[in-house]
């Protein structure tokens, strides 16, 4: 059964210039104990999807239609008072950018133990000895001295140990993970992604990943949603996806071939998506990427495709999902 | 911290020196001649050798026939052993002629200070968090016209209403003439005399410090540790006045202590539209009448009052946010 689902999910943001559609229409689920992996551009949605699961959208954003269930309770029902009860205990969240999400004027004690505190009732004393034991399950050295220090103190992949030990201070049911590594270097995030793992094997925890490097999702997922402009344009398990296969979305294949690897001979060149994402207030009429798509025809240029299931767990939004059939027509 | 401190101190010690030194100089270049001015009432009645005697006795008491450096060296001398000089203008030490003044002013000033402060800290703090809302702009509108307004006009505006119009405030004065009873029914006399004047204070400072607030709590509101607060589960209220508040410290601290150092100081137009018997009139007297001794005095009383309001600012940044080092 689905930990987390959100069903036609539609978050749009109230501007000066327009409605911004940031989340237009997007279904993906979380199963218990499993990761999702959310990929996408900057600007597709995939983090405030997210954040509309725990209702901290800017004041501006609003849920426009569509369900958020999570665990048998509709997200949209419950009271401000639930939601309380519910971030940071049921539902918790490691951010981007570890220099600026900690609160630089306390100490790690004092931020580490505010879950402990709100949540779970515990005084000081208690919390402390939570905190201690959190640092040490985060493979932080020196749990006890790096509780009384202050953030600016500790490095980027420390302070991002710390976050992870701050969401998980509650045991959560569900982690949302919103591009957890992009600010670290590459043997950091490989730390922090085994810690995850490890973690995550260890409590049983659903993991809800959001980041626009494939590679880390090859690493930390079971399925995988590809978001483009606010749409889901292609769900299927990891491993379909990181294989050869019959079947693809063209901006999931753009993706993939945009990736380096270690078996490119050399003089090739890296395959690069053209153009860029198009303004959310400016978008194309029929498919979103048809402008960008090498394989686009006039029917993608007018009408806009739907989300079709190809086979068992695998669903592409694009008229001409297999590959072959694409460059046949080319 | 402790060593930080007295390196400062010695510091200080290094700056008044030279401030004095330059004051006591740039008073000296003024045209004029105190000892001319202490005499002018007397003057016509007097033959010329009588002038010319009692002249050189005044410039004598004064300490004006020496050269400045010894003119100086006496004067930092005794203002170090506690004697501040004699006043060519009120005819008594200059102790005597600025202490009552000096703490009428302060106790205008605090009265004042602790209003504005628990005004317009929470004030700021809602317009923040209800930024852009009716609310805030009823409030930022209000803000503008108070300190666009000059003082006079918020003064008299006042007046007009809450003493004449409605006869709720007395006009002027510190207390009711004939005023008898208890030493406390005499401080609220005086409470009562001040509404005023510390009304006017209030409006005209409101509005500025309400923006500063209002500015710092928007810039830490809008970080992302305030997310992560919130998506702690962290109750809304502790949000704004726990995390987000003790960011928007700094900022606030550099206001309030600039007004703490405020305090010391008159305003010559409140003091006169209220009769107010305060320090801003004594200042201002004194420069007129060239009562040098008073002017030096109370402005090397400011000097201290700045350095130890700098080493107070920065102790309390330090205290404040822990990634400000002092050494």
């Amino acid at each position: 059964m689905a930990l987390l689902e959100l069903k036609d999910l539609h978050t749009f943001f109230q501007t000066k210039r327009g409605t911004v559609k940031a989340v237009n229409g997007v279904s993906y689920s979380v199963d218990a104990g499993k990761t999702l992996g959310v990929v996408g551009e900057s600007g597709s949605g995939k983090s405030v999807s997210a954040m509309s699961i725990l209702r901290l959208l800017d004041s501006n954003g609003y849920v426009a239609d569509g369900e958020i269930i999570f665990d048998g309770k509709n997200i949209q029902d419950c009271t401000k008072k639930e939601m309380y009860k519910i971030r940071g205990n049921e539902i918790s969240v490691i951010f981007q950018e570890p220099m600026t999400s900690l609160n630089p004027v306390f100490t790690i004690e004092r931020q580490l133990s505010e879950p402990f505190i709100i949540h779970q009732g515990m005084n000081k004393k208690q919390a402390k000895a939570k905190v201690i034991e959190m640092l040490s399950s985060v493979k932080i050295p020196n749990p006890e001295s790096v509780a009384k220090q202050y953030p600016h103190q500790l490095s980027g992949g420390m302070r991002q140990r710390v976050m992870i030990a701050i969401a998980l201070a509650c045991q959560p049911k569900l982690l949302i993970a919103d591009e957890p590594t992009t600010a670290l270097d590459v043997t950091i995030q490989a730390q922090i992604l085994k810690l995850m793992n490890d973690l995550k094997k260890e409590k049983g925890t659903s993991i809800l990943f959001i980041t626009h490097d494939l590679g880390v999702i090859n690493q930390m997922a079971d399925d995988v949603a590809v978001m483009y402009c606010g749409q889901v344009v292609e769900m299927a398990p990891a491993k379909k996806i990181f294989t050869k296969q019959k079947y693809s979305h063209p901006y999931t294949e753009g993706l993939m071939e945009s990736i380096p690897r270690l078996d490119t001979p050399a003089g090739v060149r890296l395959e690069a998506i053209p153009g860029a994402v198009p303004h959310p207030l400016d978008l194309p009429k029929g498919c979103k990427f048809a402008p960008r798509c090498k394989y686009a025809t006039d029917k993608c240029r007018e009408e806009e495709p739907t989300l079709v299931k190809i086979e068992e767990n695998h669903q592409i939004r694009c008229f001409y999902p297999e590959k072959e059939m694409r460059k046949d027509g080319k | 911290m402790a060593k930080y401190i007295a390196k400062r101190l010695v510091y200080m010690v290094f700056v008044f020196f030279i401030m004095s030194i330059l004051m006591f100089g740039i008073y000296k270049m003024v045209p004029g001649d105190p000892a001319r001015l202490l005499l002018e009432g007397s003057k016509a009645g007097m033959k010329p050798e009588v002038y010319e005697m009692q002249y050189q006795q005044a410039r004598e008491r004064l300490g004006l026939d020496k050269p400045i450096p010894v003119q100086y060296a006496v004067w930092i001398t005794n203002m170090l052993k506690g004697d501040f000089g004699y006043s060519s203008n009120y005819r008594k030490d200059v102790i005597d002629v600025v202490a009552q003044p000096l703490s009428n002013t302060m106790q205008l000033n605090l009265v004042a200070i602790v209003v504005v402060f628990a005004i317009t800290i929470p004030l700021g703090i809602i317009c923040a968090v209800k930024k852009r809302s009716t609310f805030d702009n009823v409030v930022q509108v209000f803000s503008v016209v108070g300190y666009s307004l000059p003082t006079f006009i918020i003064a008299l505006v006042l007046i007009c209403l809450l003493a004449v119009k409605a006869p709720i405030f007395p006009v002027s004065g510190v207390n009711s003439v004939g005023f008898t009873g208890s030493a406390l029914a005499k401080a609220f006399d005086k409470l009562w005399h001040m509404a005023l004047p510390v009304l006017v204070m209030v409006l005209g400072s409101i509005g500025s410090i309400t923006r500063y607030v209002r500015a710092a709590m928007i810039e830490s509101l809008s970080m992302d540790y305030i997310r992560t607060a919130r998506a702690k589960g962290v109750r809304e209220r502790a949000v704004i006045y726990s995390h987000a508040f003790r960011n928007a410290l700094l900022p606030i601290v550099t206001i309030v202590t600039g007004w703490i150092m405020s305090v010391f100081s008159g305003s010559v137009i409140i003091e006169n539209i209220f009769l107010w018997p305060g320090i801003g009139k004594i200042l201002f007297d004194g420069l007129m009448q060239q009562d040098f001794m008073v002017v030096l005095a109370m402005q090397m009383f400011y000097v201290i009052i700045a350095l130890l309001g700098n080493l107070i600012m920065d102790i309390a940044y330090c205290m404040v946010d822990p990634r400000v080092k002092l050494d």
